[in-house]
């Protein structure tokens, strides 16, 4: 009877990303709680710090909510009770602070309802994971979630598909930074969703030509393909030339 | 890979760009130019996976 490979005892050590995850769930409250303090930090803090008119104070009362979150992580081995107390009140105390010192950033006119929602679940994580005793692993998951062999990937993802898609979603996310420039809120709204659709349309086209390399049917031959894109290339090409002439005779 | 999945690659970078260039004049509230780019844009991408795509049936 054949054995399935990669069945029995896996004595190589986890990948990294694995590595990475078991280290988290070792850590301590205040640490677990620093990733959703720090989104709640960035969604409803640092914007306030960082408006237009804020004094530097707040910047300073901001930034110290930073230290006191990061500050908390890093000696809750030594002190895990001052920890826990330093991570919720430092936050919390600093962040009104701000909030106080940065009160035109907070009023209804300037204030994001996206922004304040988001904001608002970040706070209610943050208090629950505060709160919550720390996410431990358990000895005997081990390391898997599925019982049975390991499941091997029937191949790896070529590096020239990385390379389509990785640039296509460089791509998608500096067309989604324009948004953010424009200093009008509805133009700001049209000119994020217009690159939102931009950039869904080109990780789309990206991830086509990926796929197609690997289509199991048998591939129509280069003039064919070149065929069936011509009416689109050609329309492509009076859409330049209409460009070029614009732009000549302005 | 042949001369035509090139093409499609460049034809697919030329879409990018036009998109880029659309989102960035629509931010300058220069609405023609940005249809202009968009259109650019949507008739690039069409083009390149056009040329790539397996025949259907």
């Amino acid at each position: 009877m054949s054995e399935t490979p990669g069945a029995g005892t896996d004595a190589r050590p986890p990948p990294p990303r694995r590595r990475a995850l078991t280290r988290v769930a070792d850590l301590g409250a205040a640490a677990q709680a620093s990733i959703p303090a720090i989104y709640a930090w960035g969604m409803t803090v640092a914007p306030a710090a960082w408006s237009r008119g804020a004094p530097a104070l707040a910047k300073v009362t901001a930034l110290l909510g930073v230290a006191a979150v990061a500050g908390a992580a890093v000696a809750e081995r030594a002190y895990p009770r001052w920890a826990r107390i330093v991570s919720v009140w430092g936050l919390v105390v600093t962040s009104v602070a701000t909030w106080a010192l940065a009160s035109t950033a907070m009023t209804p006119a300037r204030l994001d309802v996206a922004r304040g929602v988001l904001g608002a679940a970040g706070w209610m994580f943050f208090a629950f994971a505060s709160s919550a005793p720390p996410v431990r692993r358990r000895e005997e998951d081990g390391e898997r979630i599925l019982d049975g062999p390991p499941l091997k990937p029937r191949g790896l993802l070529p590096r020239l598909d990385s390379l389509y898609l990785g640039g296509a979603v460089v791509v998608a996310l500096g067309m989604i930074a324009i948004g953010w420039r424009v200093t009008s809120p509805e133009r700001g709204v049209l000119v994020r969703l217009v690159s939102l659709a931009s950039g869904l349309a080109v990780v789309g086209a990206a991830t086509e030509i990926a796929l197609a390399r690997h289509a199991p049917r048998v591939k129509d031959r280069p003039r064919v393909r070149l065929r069936r894109g011509t009416a689109t290339l050609v329309l492509l090409l009076v859409l330049a030339g209409l460009g070029a002439v614009v732009l000549l005779t302005r | 890979m042949h001369l035509v999945d090139v093409l499609a690659l460049v034809v697919l970078v030329i879409g990018a760009v036009a998109f880029v260039l659309g989102g960035l004049a629509l931010a300058r509230s220069a609405d023609l130019e940005a249809l202009y780019w968009l259109v650019v844009g949507v008739v690039g991408v069409r083009a390149s996976v056009q040329m790539v795509r397996p025949a259907k049936g």
